[in-house]
């Protein structure tokens, strides 16, 4: 597992590095090489760090360790072939890691970020709607049930292509640059993390690494099936990119843009399961 | 003794907790549930508040806010209050203990928020108090439509394939949930973030969310 775990953190650095890279080249700028946030999070492991004396101090630490907790929890459900409605929680509770952030530190600039994460609340309905149409398809939520599923049938990616969208658009909320970063957008500074620097923002990569990794994964499990790792890796970095294309030509959308477009999505995935589950029943 | 019946949403039986004829049960998606709520209510015990930093309008000046003791006390009370309530619920099994944690997580999470003194937070804690009191009516209907239709409350029984909830009552569960804690649409709450005290008005989020996951997990078994 821990293994596992270092290989999931390096592939998810080399991703935000990718991320980074593929934007730059759209918007016509060299942009940094791709092992840049590999770098980054070493460089920050060995800076100078201290906490704010503003700061909740205990709170201020714990929402780092919170944040490889769930996202390394995240990680051995798929590897078990777990609950996704865990994996939903979990991304639930990344929620908590992002108020808290933003709250512990009394930073004013974060403090904007952490109630923008309020506000961003409507990230987390599409994996509900998504969640709730892959139950309708398999009666199961377990990953394992769902991949002996798509062996049966087929990949779910067609026959919950909305599902499959939701997730997508899941993906994007919680990507760097995405039209809906708005808790770390640079007129607040860097949002909830602006006072993270040094070792925390370091563990802070490390968790959002991680994070990456299991939902481009997890789209990859849940929609496709399970493949052979270079198979899986390769159409994870495919997703990436598409994803990269969608940031970099997409300016950041305004907070209440941003709930409404979520909304918007999920809706009309409910819709589509009441579609199926009432009227073609 | 006991097997739970609906393995394949939440997760295998890890152990039972029985209080006479209410079992309670960590699955583990109940469990990890548990375990995040357990970990923020030690923070919430064992942490202090920030100081939060405010910049003077229309210049460079800025101040840290001052802490009132008697406030942190209260709040902090409250926060711990609310995490037992939000520990009871994740691990119920029984409906209406459910709703009844559900019901003093609302009532807790207004008390966090209600003490501080600021125009925003008190008309932001007044307006989900009104949501929160009404959120009872569908949580707790929804817990007597369950009994009245099914003769049980126990989620070992409601969970096998011979009992059949009505749609409407799970609709009123999770309407009740949504009240109580606004989550995932607690836009609402913004306002309350204002309030000081990071540690405890964490606890409000923390627990709306780990309610309405329950919420989920036991409308999708029943």
């Amino acid at each position: 597992m821990i293994e596992y775990l270092i290989f999931a953190l390096f592939i998810g650095l080399l991703f935000h590095g990718i991320h980074r890279k593929v934007i730059a080249r759209v918007q016509g700028r060299p942009g940094p090489p791709i092992w840049q946030e590999i770098l980054h999070t070493l460089k920050f492991s060995f800076k100078e760090t201290w906490i704010p004396k503003t700061a909740s101090q205990t709170l201020f630490v714990a929402v780092v360790l919170v944040a490889i907790g769930i996202w390394s929890a995240a990680l051995f459900i798929l590897l078990s072939g777990g609950s996704i409605l865990l994996l939903f929680g979990i991304y639930l509770l990344h929620k908590i890691v992002e108020h808290g952030l933003g709250l512990s530190s009394g930073s004013p600039y974060g403090k904007f970020g952490a109630i923008r994460s309020v506000i961003s609340a409507a990230s987390e309905l599409p994996l509900f709607a998504t969640v709730g149409l892959i139950y309708f398809f398999t009666h199961s939520l377990m990953l394992s049930d769902i991949i002996a599923y798509q062996q049966v049938h087929g990949p779910l990616l067609i026959a919950a292509f909305p599902a499959a969208i939701a997730m997508y658009l899941v993906i994007l909320s919680k990507l760097h640059y995405s039209p809906f970063a708005i808790i770390e957008a640079k007129e607040i500074v860097s949002g909830n993390m602006t006072e993270h620097f040094g070792i925390w923002r370091a563990g802070l990569e490390v968790g959002y690494a991680i994070k990456t990794y299991v939902l481009l994964y997890a789209f990859v499990l849940i929609f496709i099936g399970q493949l052979p790792l270079l198979a899986a890796l390769l159409l994870m970095l495919l997703i990436l990119v598409s994803l990269s294309f969608i940031c970099a030509v997409s300016p950041m959308l305004s907070p209440y843009d941003t709930v409404t477009v979520q909304s918007l999505v999920t809706g009309a995935i409910a819709v589509y399961i009441i579609v199926l589950g009432v009227i073609l029943a | 003794m006991f097997n739970l019946p609906v393995t394949n949403i939440g997760g295998s039986e890890l152990f039972v907790l029985e209080f006479g004829d209410i079992v309670n049960y960590f699955s583990v998606y109940t469990a990890a549930l548990f375990a995040f709520a357990l970990i923020f209510t030690a923070l919430a015990i064992v942490s202090r508040p920030e100081k939060m930093v405010d910049i003077a309008f229309g210049g460079d000046a800025y101040y840290t806010k001052e802490i009132d003791p008697g406030l942190l006390r209260f709040q902090r009370f409250m926060a711990i209050a609310c995490g037992l309530a939000t520990l009871g619920a994740v691990v119920s099994g029984d409906v209406f203990n459910f709703t009844l944690f559900v019901s003093m997580v609302g009532i807790t999470n207004i008390g966090i928020v209600a003490a501080y003194k600021n125009k925003h937070v008190l008309n932001a804690a007044f307006q989900y108090g009104i949501v929160a009191m009404l959120a009872t009516v569908p949580l707790f209907g929804g817990a007597a439509i369950v009994l009245a239709t099914t003769g049980t409350l126990s989620l070992w029984e409601l969970y096998t394939a011979a009992v059949a909830v009505p749609l409407i009552a799970k609709i009123f569960l999770v309407l009740g949930v949504m009240g109580e804690g606004m989550a995932p649409f607690y836009i609402a709450k913004a306002e309350i973030t204002r309030a000081q005290g990071a540690p405890f008005i964490l606890m409000v989020h923390v627990s709306s969310l780990l309610v309405f996951l329950r919420v989920v997990e036991i409308v999708i078994s029943m």
